[in-house]
């Protein structure tokens, strides 16, 4: 691979410049969509028999608020309106065939020829690399200690772990163990106390919401694999990472999908609150 | 000789009984729960797809002594639950654990070695809340347990890195009973569970708008 990270300055100042103008651009989209007339949720329903919940998701005790007193901060975060359902629902469709009929019988062709460890191993080096996303995250988020953790991680694993294809350090015991996290720019953006906005689906990528989306433009510029170059490449490398993700997590989509009346609903809660979760990790 | 054997003993006995008494009644009694599916899942005896059938059983037989299946379902209907009559509302219970069997433990039959830690043991009135940690190859899955005491404590609502089971089929059943009748909901499940037993649906593509 023939990598450029870092080495054509002005590309990457093109780059920057380029990110900043979108970002500015979709944050515009972003306020002109919160400012819209209110799109009616369908009403938080619930609760005639969960207003006696004691516990939120993680266990901590609610604190019941006047303002919503019958929802925790996570059942919010679920209740995020969906002003644009039918057409998420016809990506949410795409996406489902794509998955079925393209995503899941290559993992699955991948996933018996290749054994599960070589699979570890590239799984670890994908997430290794993406470490500049997470630094950054975590220190937009002011969490120096987990940037720091992931900075030693990084070394670690990138000058003792072959390139970062053995997860080495998450074996070390220094006092405790030290688990990497997982940090996006939406997250920061949530972190900082921005609001999901609207819930949004895309295609191939899946589903997100306005802040995500934001968080995406920027995630993009901070992923080495950005910057392989042709862009083929830099789509194979994704793409490849994407295989090898889903063939270890092959299983987890169709017992959700079974399991529900309203798939589209189910994947959306659960997304929601998923994000919610990691957000206060 | 014997005295020394004795004290030992009891010394044995009283070691035994703090351990069960640092983790209170509904976690003991969830760890016994899980400890159960996790016998049968690594049981030589139970593996390979010519004792499926019999595996599934017992594994349901363990579920069932385990799961409020009608609080469970009562929290996920919500609001709309009194416009169940009586009878409706056991034929609910009945069918949505059904179809939470028929897909969940499909899931179960997964399980790879992977061990469970028990982290944390909260007790509030006639509910717990328990939480637990499943460590697997390439990450850690939080699995919380929300217990209600009956006869015995049983679980009511399974959390899963932060999504709670009772509250996604609550959002799902909310979104159904604004646009049909309870009575079209239930047949939603039924329809589901039949479409299962036919074997379609695993791969098949999302149809038509919900």
């Amino acid at each position: 691979m023939n990598m450029r990270a870092g080495l054509n300055f002005r590309g990457v100042a093109r780059h920057v410049v380029a990110a900043a103008s979108l970002v500015l651009l979709l944050s515009g989209a972003c306020l002109a969509a919160e400012t819209a007339p209110e799109v009616k949720a369908a009403g938080p329903v619930l609760l005639a028999y969960g207003d006696d919940d004691i516990w939120d998701e993680n266990g901590q005790i609610i604190k019941r608020t006047v303002g919503a007193p019958n929802m925790s901060v996570a059942d919010e975060a679920a209740s995020t309106s969906d002003p644009l359902e039918g057409w998420n629902r016809m990506w949410f469709g795409f996406n489902d065939k794509l998955y079925f009929w393209a995503l899941k019988p290559v993992a699955q062709g991948y996933g018996y020829v290749v054994p599960e460890r070589p699979r570890l191993w590239v799984h670890n080096f994908f997430h290794n690399l993406m470490y500049p996303v997470r630094f950054t995250s975590l220190m937009l988020q002011a969490k120096f200690d987990a940037a720091a953790v992931e900075t030693s991680r990084f070394i670690g694993n990138t000058a003792f772990g072959l390139g970062g294809f053995a997860d080495i350090t998450s074996d070390s015991k220094t006092y405790k163990p030290i688990p990497s996290t997982e940090q996006d720019l939406g997250l920061t953006f949530g972190y900082w106390g921005m609001d999901n906005g609207f819930y949004l689906v895309w295609p191939i990528l899946g589903p997100s919401t306005g802040r995500d989306t934001l968080g995406y433009v920027g995630d993009y510029f901070l992923t080495p694999t950005s910057y392989i170059h042709p862009w083929y490449w830099s789509a194979s490398a994704k793409a490849y990472d994407k295989v090898n993700e889903v063939s270890m997590r092959i299983g987890d989509y169709e017992a959700l999908k079974d399991a529900s009346v309203d798939p589209y609903v189910a994947v959306r809660d659960a997304y929601l609150r998923l994000r919610f979760k990691k957000m206060n990790d | 000789m014997n005295k020394i054997a004795s004290v030992f003993g009891a010394l044995v006995l009283v070691v035994a009984f703090s351990a069960v008494a640092l983790a209170g009644e509904p976690q003991v009694r969830l760890k016994g729960g899980i400890d159960k599916v996790i016998a049968i899942l690594s049981d030589p005896a139970l593996k390979g797809p010519a004792k499926r059938v019999e595996r599934q059983k017992k594994l349901r037989t363990v579920a069932d002594g385990f799961f409020d299946w009608r609080e469970l379902s009562k929290r996920a209907v919500g609001e709309s639950w009194p416009r169940y009559t009586p009878k409706q509302q056991d034929d609910f219970v009945v069918s949505f654990s059904e179809l939470l069997q028929k897909t969940y433990i499909l899931k179960l039959e997964k399980y790879n070695n992977e061990k469970v830690t028990y982290v944390k043991e909260q007790v509030e009135g006639n509910q717990a809340f328990i939480n637990t940690l499943v460590v697997m190859k390439d990450k850690n899955i939080p699995i919380n347990y929300i217990m209600i005491k009956r006869d015995q404590w049983m679980v009511y609502d399974v959390v899963v890195e932060g999504v709670s089971l009772v509250k996604n089929y609550r959002s799902q059943f909310s979104k159904v009973l604004s646009k049909e009748s309870p009575e079209a909901l239930l047949q939603r499940i039924k329809d589901k569970i039949k479409a299962l037993d036919d074997g379609k649906n695993v791969d098949d593509v999302v149809g038509k708008e919900g």
